[in-house]
């Protein structure tokens, strides 16, 4: 007998893509993507985290048969992504990193071509339906370009979900929206794994992935690095993080290995790994008074999926974002 | 696909026609050549009456709202690569090449009525032309307009960037207009742009254009421009489902 497998949405299996550019200075080749396997499965919303650059775009892309692979195979939705696209693209709703609102034109007109060209038997009730889903109505008849981010933003959802895909890729939704708009498109993709909606989500804020994703990917030049369920990552680099910053960080680290799971410097910040935070403290405390260790700042943290990425890229996260 | 082609001009169409102010702008540029500019024809034109410089200058007026008008049409696509809309199109179940042909198609139907507003505006002016020279403009000037804007959509595909676009037009339309004859018949032109003006496929378009208005639908000329144009359109409108293509992958 064999268990019951999860039905997958999406199963890619090596996927590589590499991109040329030609300057003047001759051709430069990109590695973007250097063979990545996802494994999603219905309904569930899958994170794809990772800094500027790592190549989750380019994968996004890949998937939703806008750039062919190099290498590599996919099926989503029980279609194969290379030889039956037309079928692929029936079966997602595609909202890319620039959103895909004209601003020249109003969200219902914009909601409604959608509607149509996915053939909708009834394409004007979809677009009623969905604007009121995303509390547009009252904003649908305006020229989009009246509309601020966090509104245009939820239009962009709007037209990707009008024709009720099982699959919905959001590339970096929240990039650029105010706290508030940003909460509110999360409650709304929440809501979304109620009504069975697939969501593939990339991005770049930790706490984005950690809030939504019930499971997620880390990448890192191309690669995966890491993969679980947020509490799945977190409970493998440790427990809890302390942090300080101490007058000798490198004999203060040294004086506290043997406390930790492990300790991390980054110039003078010393992260100390250990499973249990709150009876670590006042050891690690007194150790430091013992050794005459200057103390200027300490702070406890549960550890965060920018631990994970730092323990298995050796850079945070921030860092990461910054350099590219 | 045939379905998606329409359903991409009616959406076009409705977005040009969401603002009527910039249309109409579009509508009067025309009427004000024919009205202001004619008139500075009249003393070349053999026979010097304002009728005489009229025929020859409403086909010329009614090739250059084809061209020009439709070779700038190329700037909204640049707008729709960078919203990412037309990349959303691309994902979507639609037939790629409506995506381009929507905006060709609607470019057209524009011509066309800018070509009616100028035949009225020419014809109030005393301009007499027969049932079917007027067809064979008309289709004269859907050719010159399809090569123009699909040219035009190929080449913002292929660019990308608004600056870029608007230099290379006007790198091209220049010498494109001068040496067609669109304002100034090219019979007064010295011999060396008269021997290079065949090579510009708009003068062939231009010649027949007056011929038309001149009554003569069997003059060499006909034949010649719509061969050139036909073959043209074909080619660029080819050219930009492929540009299309490129960034859709």
């Amino acid at each position: 007998m064999k268990e019951p497998i999860p039905q997958m949405i999406i199963q890619a299996r090596g996927l590589r893509k590499t991109f040329t550019t030609r300057s003047r200075k001759g051709a430069q080749t990109v590695e973007a993507v250097r063979g990545v396997d996802l494994d999603v499965a219905e309904g569930e919303i899958f994170g794809v985290l990772g800094p500027n650059g790592a190549g989750k775009t380019t994968t996004i892309r890949m998937l939703a048969t806008l750039i062919v692979p190099d290498a590599g195979t996919a099926t989503i939705a029980g279609h194969d992504l290379l030889r039956e696209p037309a079928a692929v693209r029936r079966a997602l709703g595609y909202v890319s990193q620039a959103g895909g609102v004209e601003d020249t034109t109003s969200a219902r007109a914009q909601v409604l071509m959608a509607a149509k060209v996915h053939g909708l038997a009834d394409p004007k009730r979809a677009t009623a339906e969905v604007l009121a889903r995303f509390e547009l109505t009252e904003l649908a008849d305006r020229p989009a370009r009246t509309l601020s981010g966090g509104q245009k933003q939820r239009v962009a959802v709007a037209i990707g979900l009008v024709h009720n895909p099982p699959l919905l890729f959001l590339d970096e939704p929240t990039t650029g929206l105010d706290p508030q708009n940003r909460a509110n498109l999360w409650e709304r993709i929440r809501q979304l794994r109620e009504s069975g909606t697939g969501v593939l989500l990339s991005t770049h804020y930790l706490d984005e992935a950690d809030a939504l994703c019930d499971r997620l990917v880390i990448v890192d030049h191309g690669v995966i690095v890491a993969e679980g369920t947020p509490a799945e990552l977190k409970r493998e680099v440790s427990g809890d993080v302390i942090s300080l910053r101490v007058d000798e960080p490198e004999r203060a680290a040294a004086t506290l290995k043997p406390l930790a799971r492990e300790t991390r410097l980054d110039d003078d910040l010393l992260r100390v790994y250990v499973d249990d935070g709150e009876r670590t403290l006042p050891v690690l405390l007194r150790a430091l008074q013992e050794q005459r260790l200057g103390l200027t700042s300490i702070a406890l943290d549960r550890s965060t999926l920018d631990d994970v990425f730092l323990a298995k890229t050796g850079r945070t996260l921030r860092d990461a974002g910054a350099a590219a | 696909m045939i379905r998606h082609a329409a359903l991409f001009t009616g959406y076009e169409l409705r977005k040009s026609f969401s603002n009527p102010v910039w249309p109409l702008f579009g509508l009067i540029q025309p009427v004000l050549y024919l009205l202001m500019f004619a008139p500075l024809l009249k003393t070349m034109t053999p026979g010097g009456t304002t009728v005489d410089a009229l025929r020859m200058f409403t086909p010329a007026a009614m090739l250059m709202i084809a061209v020009f008008g439709a070779l700038f049409s190329g700037f909204g696509l640049i707008a729709d690569l960078r919203n990412g809309s037309l990349e959303r199109h691309a994902v979507s179940p639609a037939w790629r090449p409506a995506i381009v042909l929507g905006r060709v198609a609607k470019d057209m139907v524009m011509l066309v009525l800018q070509a009616v507003l100028v035949l009225v505006v020419a014809f109030a002016m005393g301009v007499r032309i027969g049932v079917v020279e007027l067809v064979l403009m008309l289709l004269l000037m859907a050719a010159t307009g399809l090569f123009a804007s699909s040219l035009s959509q190929g080449l913002a595909l292929t660019v990308r960037d608004e600056n870029g676009m608007s230099q290379t037009l006007n790198m091209f339309t220049l010498p494109l207009m001068l040496l067609a004859g669109l304002l100034v018949p090219i019979a007064f032109a010295p011999s060396w742009m008269r021997f290079l003006a065949p090579a510009n496929p708009l003068y062939h378009a231009v010649e027949a254009g007056r011929a038309l208005f001149h009554g003569r639908p069997a003059d060499p000329s006909v034949p010649i421009a719509f061969g050139v144009f036909v073959a043209l359109a074909a080619l660029t409108t080819m050219w930009s489902m492929r540009a299309l293509r490129k960034i859709a992958g």
